[in-house]
């Protein structure tokens, strides 16, 4: 019961809330109470389809424990199965492999083809005999997870409650719309893993405000200064923020990277940072857009994989080879300049005497909004 | 040939994880049993064959299933994968 009335005080308006209390951040009763009512009752990033290029590449997840399975089927489509077998719960693919044929469990050799169906029980019946009245393969297959790719991002409902996708994160799809057109993964370089001993609802917190560029980013401010930013926040949506002022990079003769078809005047010096809750962050700009997943490990670790897209393909566009390495090292630099703060603020949330924090009225209203959803989400499954 | 000769070859086939090694000397185990009219064992070795085919995807998969399927021994494929 005291937890609601902790939770009320982050559900009140941005000017007199608090913060999610510590126990968000540090409590592993918290963070399995998280996984199950904010984090498997959404749709969260997993992946990436650029990992699953081919027909029958398929890649196992692990997601905060639980074992998933991304494969590409014949059709080209992307689907996310639960990774244990039918038969004794085997994990069915421990490492990324391409499957010519069936997914063979390893144990005894049940086979699902690339859309789950089950297509072989070999002895079930006894020695050379295949089947068994009692064991109808059409209630064997696979079990499914519901899963959404956008912009490149496996999202997947774990507890398969939440509405779909499209109407879920319809506002933003919306919003973003010109944005709705084929991107190209910039190659090696431009994907990257950062470990970070943080909870990740706090690289959350961190993506989604503007109001420390001029602090930690000291770079970035000199051409992007926090006046030429904006707030983003919809309730029980999505945040983020904007910026007026974004500069396109350019090489030594002036050339500069290829910009996504027929974008609207707003994208010239645009660009928009928003959080897609509860754990993918999305960044879109004229000529490339990012996608970062936040992989919470546990409550105080969290890796972020981090995927830079662009409007021409790499082996397409050589010549911008340059470009997007320099592109990939700015990036890189702003995301490990970040790093400190996440860490932290993760330090400073075993301080017990911590109340959850106070908010700038003004700059921290994408902030607010998170946590205003996240505990709106927690307070859902407390009362179901 | 020879049954301990094929046990042999089987073994390290597996051990390579030879699959199209795998579906062949399966496949001939079969015929042997078969020639002898063990049906059983003929089974149990085409289905040997047939997992392998399916997991690679090898053409034979929709063969050796029609074989076992002539023979009650699996649900009968309409169509390859
Ligand atoms: S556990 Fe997968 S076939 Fe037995
Ligand atoms: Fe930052």
């Amino acid at each position: 019961m005291n937890k609601h009335s902790v939770l009320s005080s982050v559900l009140s308006d941005v000017n007199t809330a608090n913060g999610l209390p510590n126990e968000h951040y540090i409590d592993p009763v918290v963070f399995a109470e998280e996984k199950r009512s904010v984090l498997f009752a959404n749709w969260s990033g997993i992946g990436f389809g650029k990992d699953v290029p081919e027909v029958g590449d398929a890649r196992p997840i692990d997601f905060l424990g639980m074992p998933l399975l991304v494969v590409r089927d014949r059709d080209g489509e992307i689907g996310v199965f639960q990774n244990t077998c039918r038969h004794r719960g085997m994990i069915l693919v421990d490492e990324p492999k391409k499957i010519s044929g069936a997914i063979r469990c390893p144990y005894h050799s049940w086979c699902y083809d690339l859309k789950g169906k089950l297509r072989a029980t070999p002895h079930v019946g006894g020695p050379g005999q295949n089947k068994h009245d009692d064991v109808d393969p059409n209630d064997l297959g696979l079990i499914r997870v519901r899963s959404y790719v956008w912009r490149d991002v496996i999202f997947v409902n774990i507890d398969g409650q939440a509405p779909e996708f499209e109407q879920a994160h319809g506002h933003l799809m919306a919003r973003w719309a010109e944005f709705e057109q084929p991107i190209f993964h910039g190659g090696a370089l431009s994907s990257f893993k950062l470990e970070v001993k943080t909870n990740w609802k706090l690289a959350v917190e961190n993506f989604c405000e503007s109001y420390h560029l001029p602090w930690v980013h000291p770079g970035l401010n000199s051409y992007s200064r926090l006046e030429d930013h904006y707030n983003i926040e919809e309730r029980d949506l999505y945040s983020g923020q904007g910026t007026i002022v974004y500069r396109q990079l350019t090489d030594d003769v002036g050339s500069k990277m290829p910009d996504f078809q027929g974008l609207g005047e707003k994208w010239d010096q645009g660009a928009e940072y928003i959080a897609v809750y509860p754990n993918v962050l999305l960044g879109v700009q004229r000529d490339h857009s990012f996608a970062i997943v936040l992989e919470p490990v546990d409550q105080e670790h969290t890796v972020e994989h981090i995927e830079l897209y662009y409007a021409a393909g790499e082996q397409e566009t050589p010549e911008f080879d340059e470009l997007r390495s320099l592109n990939a090292q700015l990036w890189k630099t702003v995301f490990e300049e970040d790093i400190f703060v996440v860490e932290g603020m993760q330090k400073g949330r075993h301080g017990t005497l911590f109340d959850g924090g106070r908010f700038s009225p003004v700059m921290d209203g994408p902030t607010h909004n998170f946590h205003h959803w996240v505990a709106s989400q927690v307070e859902k499954g407390r009362s179901t | 040939m020879e049954i301990d000769l094929l046990d042999r070859a089987l073994l390290e086939a597996h051990a390579r994880r030879d699959t199209t090694e795998l579906i062949r000397l399966y496949s001939l185990a079969a015929e042997e049993c078969e020639a002898k009219q063990d049906i059983g064992a003929a089974c149990f070795f085409l289905t040997q064959a047939f997992v392998f085919a399916l997991e690679s995807g090898a053409e034979e998969a929709f063969e050796l299933n029609q074989k076992l399927a002539d023979r009650g021994r699996v649900h009968r494929f309409t169509s390859s994968m």
